[in-house]
């Protein structure tokens, strides 16, 4: 899919059930999902979810109150990816004969990635950013030959500059909710 | 003071600490402990149906009729699937409804046991809540916190799955301690400047409409709209699951709007400059298609869930609030005013329309007689189709919260099932449930259950030998090919016999209210059928998709493709 528009961040409560019923609405948006990931929150008995999607203004109004009143959900916010900071782990099982030691290891470097685990022939390597810079990475391996990779799917926080004006086009379903 | 019961008993007591009356089910192997348990909690009233679907209708309209929890039971797997259709009648249209459904044992879980079905799973989505209840020990809490769900906000169904082992589990019970708290509406709205804009909109627009949906019947505000009403003078329309918030005969009331409206309603809408929409989600079947819809009007919109403020249609003022509460502070806020002039203009938009009818056997001979018959107490249930809108538009309601329908899921097979609920909720007033013959035939089998448990519900069927609304639809729109549409009935009076009940055939007008009286004074259940015209259309119609300005008000000549 092309780049997510949108980082929804639900903080919900820490049982499968919560996290059923959360993605159950997002999935009847009919919405194309870059990313899922769910994970601990600051708060006892709460996960966050975060889920890396495309949709409009409108539709992420109507979806995040579709939320909001979800039971287990206790916040559901949608960020745009410009308000956004996102940020994933991935996990890449590399060849590594002896000979490209050298040159994965200045890959890995660049990357800051690290390396995890090692064994005859394989490295496991561990690198962490933004999807782009992750993709950079796992295209840099590819010559190598890549044997698995598994990806965390991104994690977001809201951004620490404040959030760039809504550009006019953009129409909220709502003049006034009080 | 606790003491030990097993998870079934656990759940019959705490059901009736909660005020369950009546529970609507059908036994099976993973609910055979509660039923058990139930031999000895007189307290409740078991209705057993012939059908689990027919157990979530009747459910329904209990809590529909009643405003308190309805309790639907069945076994795991076939049972709990079966309520599936009446668990999401009850969510579209938010009813309160309670379904426990037996499940396998916990270390028989997700091993494809005899019987077992992700009925969790299943019902998420059609859902507010729902709980596998893991241990006995949770159970008491569990079924609380079920009923407060249900009832809490935008009313809703919510289920509980209980393992067998978990129904036999010796736990320790509590009775409730105290009486719960209604908890806060979790988006406690602080509206009081919502409520001033829309002052000021009603009192500035020169053709402003109040539209009044089912929201208002859940919070009971009949009395402030008819007070905000008649202060104003402002046309009172009434949505499909609105009808009967509003007395028909009263002055201010314009009718129904939507696909089916009257072509002066839909007229309304789209001349007016405001509409005040309170306690309705302006659906696809009121508004057509919402680019089009009411182009000259502002929206004021008024509802108990904040989701639904803006879901459908751009709105000038949200106010997300109980339908009473801010119908009171808009009394408050608005000067008396009137609407001569916008009255005068509707008036200009009503015709009547010249229908004719096989020996004037028409819905509108029909419900004035049943009216005339049942008087201003009754309660009328209709299923889906034809005679759901006829019946909507037709029947001069005066009770509130006299009419209950399936409106949101369109759930043939409703009627019967969902009227033996709104007897018992009602047991001292005329219960009718009109079906055609395609619905009817879903859930005849409920007539069993009416004998069997002494329900006094009185049955119409509408018979045209056709699946009516899509017939009309395939006329319309598919070149009068109809396909599979054509349906045979029984003999119905013959069938009423068979289930030892009266039953009668009107094939003409003047047979009505004769009938309707003898089968009203019947002190059980009794079935009426209604031989009508076979090919009747409602008119008018908005064709799908299409513009409220743009009602088909005659049969097409030429058949489209």
């Amino acid at each position: 899919m092309a780049e997510p528009t949108h980082a929804l961040s639900v903080l919900l409560d820490d049982d499968v059930f919560a996290l059923n019923r959360a993605v159950g609405v997002v999935r009847r948006r009919n919405l194309p999902i870059a990313s899922i990931a769910v994970g601990p929150s600051h708060i006892p008995g709460a996960s966050r979810l975060t889920v890396m999607m495309q949709t409009d203004d409108a539709g992420a109004d109507r979806m995040v109150k579709q939320l909001q009143k979800t039971y287990g959900v206790r916040e559901a916010e949608l960020l745009r990816a410009a308000d956004a900071v996102a940020r994933e782990v991935a996990l890449v099982r590399v060849h590594a004969p002896a000979e490209v030691h050298q040159e994965l290891t200045e890959i890995a470097e660049l990357f800051k990635a690290e390396l995890v685990d090692e064994g005859p022939d394989v490295f496991v390597l561990q690198v962490a950013g933004a999807a782009w810079f992750i993709l950079s990475f796992i295209r840099a391996l590819e010559r190598f030959g890549i044997m698995e990779v598994a990806r965390s799917g991104a994690v977001a926080v809201r951004s620490a500059a404040p959030p760039v004006p809504s550009s006019p086009t953009s129409t909220s379903a709502t003049e006034t909710v009080l | 003071m606790s003491e030990t019961l097993s998870g079934a008993q656990i759940l019959c007591r705490t059901l009736v600490e909660e005020g369950v009356q009546y529970l609507f089910g059908y036994p099976g192997g993973a609910i055979m402990p509660f039923y058990h348990a139930l031999g000895d909690c007189p307290e409740l009233r078991h209705i057993l149906v012939r059908h689990e679907q027919a157990a979530a209708h009747a459910a329904d309209g209990y809590a529909r009729a009643s405003g308190r929890v309805g309790v639907c039971v069945a076994t795991s797997g076939p049972g709990a699937t079966n309520l599936v259709t009446g668990l999401a009648t009850a969510h579209m249209d938010s009813s309160p409804v309670l379904a426990i459904t037996g499940q396998v044992s916990r270390p028989m879980i997700g091993r494809d046991a005899f019987q077992e079905t992700d009925v969790i799973g299943i019902t998420l989505p059609i859902t507010k809540a729902n709980w596998l209840v893991q241990d006995a020990a949770e159970l008491a809490d569990t079924v609380r916190e079920a009923v407060a769900v249900a009832l809490d906000g935008r009313p809703g169904p919510v289920l509980l799955d209980v393992p067998k082992d978990v129904q036999n589990q010796k736990a320790e019970y509590r009775p409730k301690a105290a009486a719960r708290q209604p908890s806060p509406t979790p988006h406690a709205p602080s509206f009081a400047d919502g409520v001033a804009e829309a002052a000021r909109l009603i009192a500035a627009a020169q053709r402003p409409l109040l539209m009044v949906g089912h929201g208002v019947i859940l919070a009971g505000a009949y009395a402030e709209i008819r007070t905000l009403a008649e202060q104003t003078g402002i046309p009172v329309i009434t949505t499909l699951l609105g009808i009967s918030a509003f007395p028909e005969c009263h002055p201010l009331h314009l009718g129904m709007p939507g696909m089916h409206g009257e072509v002066h309603v839909n007229r309304a809408i789209q001349q007016a400059d405001l509409i005040v929409g309170i306690g309705l989600r302006f659906d696809d079947r009121v508004t057509g298609n919402t680019a089009a819809f009411a182009p000259r009007a502002r929206i004021v919109h008024v509802d108990r869930d904040p989701a639904e403020i803006g879901k459908n249609v751009k709105v000038t003022v949200g106010i997300a609030g109980d339908a009473r509460d801010v119908t009171r502070r808009l009394i408050e806020a608005v000067a008396p005013r009137r609407c001569d002039a916008w009255w005068e203009e509707i008036r200009g938009y009503m015709r009547v329309r010249d229908e004719s009818w096989r020996d004037g056997l028409s819905p509108e001979a029909i419900c004035r007689a049943l009216f005339a018959v049942t008087g201003e107490h009754c309660s009328v249930v209709t299923d889906v189709g034809q005679h759901q809108m006829w019946v909507a538009k037709l029947f001069p309601y005066r009770r509130p919260n006299g009419h209950v329908t399936s409106g949101g899921l369109g759930a043939m097979g409703f009627a019967v099932p969902a009227a033996m609920g709104v007897h018992l909720a009602r047991p001292d007033e005329p219960v009718w449930a009109i079906s055609g013959d395609g619905g009817f035939q879903m859930n005849m089998a409920e007539i069993a259950t009416m004998v069997q448990e002494g329900l006094a519900v009185k049955m119409a069927v509408f018979n045209n030998g056709y699946l009516g609304m899509v017939r009309q639809w395939q006329q319309f729109f598919h070149g009068k090919r109809y396909s599979c549409t054509p349906i045979w009935s029984p003999d119905y009076v013959k069938l009423a016999a068979a289930y030892g009940i009266p039953g009668w055939r009107v094939e003409r007008a003047r047979e009505l209210e004769e009938v309707f009286t003898e089968a009203n004074a019947v002190r059980g259940p009794a079935l009426v059928e209604l031989v009508i015209e076979q090919e009747a259309n409602v008119f008018p119609m908005i064709p799908p998709g299409g513009s409220l300005s743009e009602p088909i008000e005659t049969a097409p000549a030429a058949a489209a493709t």
